[in-house]
């Protein structure tokens, strides 16, 4: 029996008498319905008899079709290629459903969400604060309800307040900063308290960049829906559009032809290769390092042209079509080889030049420092995971697109090479000169992959295959992922009844599930070092707020 | 390929000056640049619902395209090439919303390398003379024009030479650069950066979705545009606008700050 069989049978044995009869949908996606009330006995076992991790809480408005709302937990099986969907109704008489958060510390901001965007309550929540909404919101507007009219534009003015924790104490001070930042970035609020210098307490507070992603997809073309995707985070674009193009394809039976997964995969690392290098750069010249940072950013411009040449825009923005790509990396192979070698030999001698100044490693090293077992229990994903010794990728652990056909992680070639990689892992100490040093890793991986992609393009040149009309049917619904340059992006779409719109589409971004780093990241840091452990972390507000 | 061989550099730690010097009068873009939306003599004939963003219109019989509104994702000359041609150039910036949408038989109001090279000559005299300072405000972006508007650092594009600085309050701005849609979330915030910004001021509008809402609309979460929350100076469209771009609307602005300020 493979592997997914193996946990699915322990599955279907766990929750035998306590759910329904376990169906596995698209191949690796199990579906079990149960009693709202019976949930947290549930996820603890999926959690501990199953090595279940909360990957995701999606509610969907089903009133019209089935007469309540629908809860799914999603959970990701760790070490095999399985995701588990727990679903469960909520009676709209009674919008309440039990809180899971003391099981599971992220699923509080889920829950949170739920409350403001369904109106249904968390009973047992440790914190029934409004998320999403902010103050100028009137009470009983949701606007993922199906009743709730798109255009509704919120009354008053910042009636409500917002409360944060408060810290007391001898000589604890507060610094509120945000939501408008001193540099060139996106929005958000951060509330420290400091000792002195130390920071004893940092509460964030965001969603200002929300733009109603969600609603809006309901209100459009699988295509339109499409190009929302690939701006929920402009420099996700590729991830992102590749996560909701494979979930319509999965809903719709379909698979991408071979020379589509491929192109996908090479513009997925050319977006992470921009990215880490951009990252890098802000942190070498958070670091004081203005010459190494200048370097960088001439490699990060460098790479966003070659995007330019090969894609038509910069930012990589319409690669993806359902069904396939718009785009054939074969014709461009030659110049996306020459750019990207001649860049990571570039690339490692800026690297080099960077490790040799101490005072940018001396700042770097043992600053921002998140503990590998609080890395794990928060669900933290990506590089941020995987700098804490946190052994998730997406791209091997449910290998999509032509992933499945890679040698992803070279570490894992030969017996000695994976001990080496365990090793590695288990050294990583979590502070922001471990999540430099992954970054840098990662790049040279992705032009490792990008290569031996270029060197076996094969399929027969077709770049689309249909999705549309009858293959897609309505209510039809799956899962679809990708590992962005920040982790982890998790997609569920539902199809709707004309079988050319979406009932729902949720998204969970990496930075969603990676925001909560930073509140314990920069405990007993200074307030200097907050730029270099946030720039580390490279969050994206506009991919969490959506 | 040229392009390639501009990006096969000298060594990169010691290559001496990497900024473009003709930024402005020599274009930048490659052929394949999704620029902008020319509309062609069979347009008469066409009307595609299909636009995302809803660019598109047709009024009084004349199809018209917003540029403000464009996500430039291609998809009406895929639909009806006889109508619609997506060319490379990128759209210029504009003083007047309605200067972006164009009119079939109209003119399309492209940059073309002439016009921003005299505007370039015309103006950096006065920049340099002045130092500009620019409080950037992202007010609901997806961060694609974030990423651009960094790029304007970076020693290619290098806006410091212009006398263009990015200053960390609102209290020692000139101009407001501010991109997305407006979200309800900030709009607040957003009234009070302008409110604290002192006169002369000026308001840049940076991206499809500060221009009109973009792909976003206007919504519960979206005034649709900037434009609904403070009074708006200059508009760059794109999504997102090459930097060159959003450097042309700083451009324009200028304008608007120079004549105040002397007097
Ligand atoms: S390019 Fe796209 S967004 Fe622009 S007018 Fe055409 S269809 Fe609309
Ligand atoms: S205009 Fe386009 S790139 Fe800019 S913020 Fe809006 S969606 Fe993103």
């Amino acid at each position: 029996m493979t592997a997914p069989a193996v946990r699915l049978e322990r599955l279907r044995g766990e929750l035998a008498g306590r759910a329904s009869s376990v169906s596995v949908k698209h191949g690796n996606e199990a579906h079990v319905e149960a009693e709202l009330l019976d949930l947290p006995a549930i996820c603890e076992r999926v959690r501990d008899s199953c090595g279940g991790r909360l990957a995701m809480v999606a509610c969907s408005d089903e009133r019209r079709t089935k007469g309540r709302y629908v809860l799914r937990y999603v959970f990701d099986m760790v070490g095999v290629d399985l995701f588990v969907v727990l679903s469960a109704g909520v009676d709209p008489a009674e919008p309440s459903f039990p809180s899971i958060a003391s099981l599971f510390p992220a699923a509080t901001r889920y829950e949170r969400e739920v409350r403001d965007m369904f109106g249904l309550v968390a009973a047992g929540s440790p914190d029934p604060r409004p998320m999403v909404l902010h103050d100028r919101w009137p009470d009983g507007a949701h606007p993922l309800r199906k009743d709730f009219a798109i255009g509704t534009r919120p009354g008053g003015t910042d009636a409500r307040g917002y409360e944060f924790m408060e810290v007391a104490g001898d000589g604890v001070s507060e610094i509120p900063v945000g939501p408008v930042h001193a540099g060139v970035i996106e929005p958000g609020h951060f509330r420290f308290s400091v000792l002195g210098e130390s920071i004893v307490n940092l509460e964030t507070r965001l969603f200002y960049a929300h733009r109603g992603v969600e609603k809006l997809a309901e209100g459009m073309t699988l295509d339109q829906a499409l190009l929302l995707s690939e701006r929920i985070s402009g420099d996700e674009a590729v991830a992102n559009s590749t996560a909701f193009c494979q979930a319509i394809e999965r809903a719709a039976g379909a698979e991408a032809p071979r020379r589509a997964t491929e192109t996908r995969a090479i513009c997925a690392e050319l977006e992470r290769i921009y990215n880490h290098i951009g990252t890098l750069a802000g942190l070498t010249l958070d670091a004081g390092f203005a010459y190494g940072a200048s370097r960088l950013l001439l490699l990060k411009e460098r790479v966003m042209s070659l995007n330019e040449d090969f894609t038509g825009s910069r930012l990589l923005f319409g690669v993806n079509r359902l069904g396939g790509v718009g785009v054939d990396a074969l014709l461009v192979a030659g110049e996306v080889s020459e750019t990207v070698s001649a860049v990571l030999e570039d690339f490692r001698k800026v690297v080099e030049a960077i490790r040799d100044e101490s005072s940018v490693i001396d700042r770097l090293s043992g600053t921002g420092t998140i503990a590998p077992g609080l890395a794990f229990e928060l669900g933290l994903q990506g590089i941020v995971a995987r700098s804490s010794g946190v052994d998730v990728d997406t791209r091997r652990d449910h290998p999509y697109g032509a992933y499945g056909l890679l040698r992803v992680d070279k570490h894992h070639d030969t017996r000695r090479q994976a001990t080496e990689f365990g090793v590695k892992l288990a050294k990583a100490r979590g502070d922001v000169l471990a999540r430099f040093d992954s970054r840098v890793d990662e790049v040279e991986g992705s032009a490792e992959i990008i290569d031996q992609l270029l060197v076996k393009m094969g399929g027969d040149g077709t770049l689309t295959v249909p999705v549309a009309g009858e293959m897609l049917e309505p209510f039809a619904s799956a899962l679809g992922y990708a590992e962005s340059h920040r982790g982890r992006t998790l997609h569920w779409v539902v199809i709707g009844d004309d079988r050319d719109s979406l009932l729902r589409y949720k998204v969970r971004t990496a930075s969603f599930a990676n925001w909560p780093a930073i509140e314990v990241a920069v405990l007993n840091d200074i307030v200097a070092d907050f730029p270099l452990i946030n720039k580390s972390l490279d969050l994206s507000y506009a991919a969490n707020d959506l | 390929m040229t392009r390639a061989r501009d990006r096969r550099q000298r060594d990169i730690l010691h290559n001496g000056v990497e900024t473009d010097r003709r930024l402005l009068d020599r274009p930048r873009y490659s052929e394949g640049f999704r620029g902008t939306v020319a509309l062609l003599p069979g347009a008469a004939g066409v009307s595609w619902p299909g636009c995302a963003s809803g660019a598109i219109r047709r009024e009084g019989g004349k199809v018209t395209v917003d540029l403000g509104r464009c996500l430039m994702c291609g998809r009406c000359q895929e639909a009806a090439p006889e109508a619609f041609a997506i060319e490379s150039g990128w759209t210029r910036p504009a003083r007047r919303r309605g200067d972006l949408v164009t009119v079939q038989g109209g003119d399309v109001p492209v940059a073309s390398a002439q016009d921003a090279g005299a505007l370039l000559l015309e103006k950096v005299g006065r920049v340099l003379g002045r130092s500009l300072a620019i409080r950037e405000v992202d007010a609901g972006s997806c961060n694609g024009c974030e990423v651009e508007i960094s790029a304007l650092s970076n020693p290619v594009y290098d806006v410091e030479r212009f006398g263009v600085r990015f200053v960390a309050s609102p209290r020692h701005a000139d101009v407001l650069l501010v991109t997305g849609v407006g979200a309800t979330n900030l709009e607040d915030a957003l009234r009070r950066t302008y409110d604290a910004t002192p006169h002369p001021k000026v308001v840049v509008a940076v991206g499809a979705c500060a221009c009109s809402g973009g792909i976003f609309g206007e919504t519960y979460a979206s005034a649709g545009g900037v434009a609904g929350i403070v009074p708006v100076d200059v508009y760059v469209p794109g999504c997102p606008p090459r930097p060159e771009a959003v450097l042309y609307g700083i451009l324009l602005a200028v304008d608007r700050v120079a004549p105040q300020k002397t007097s």
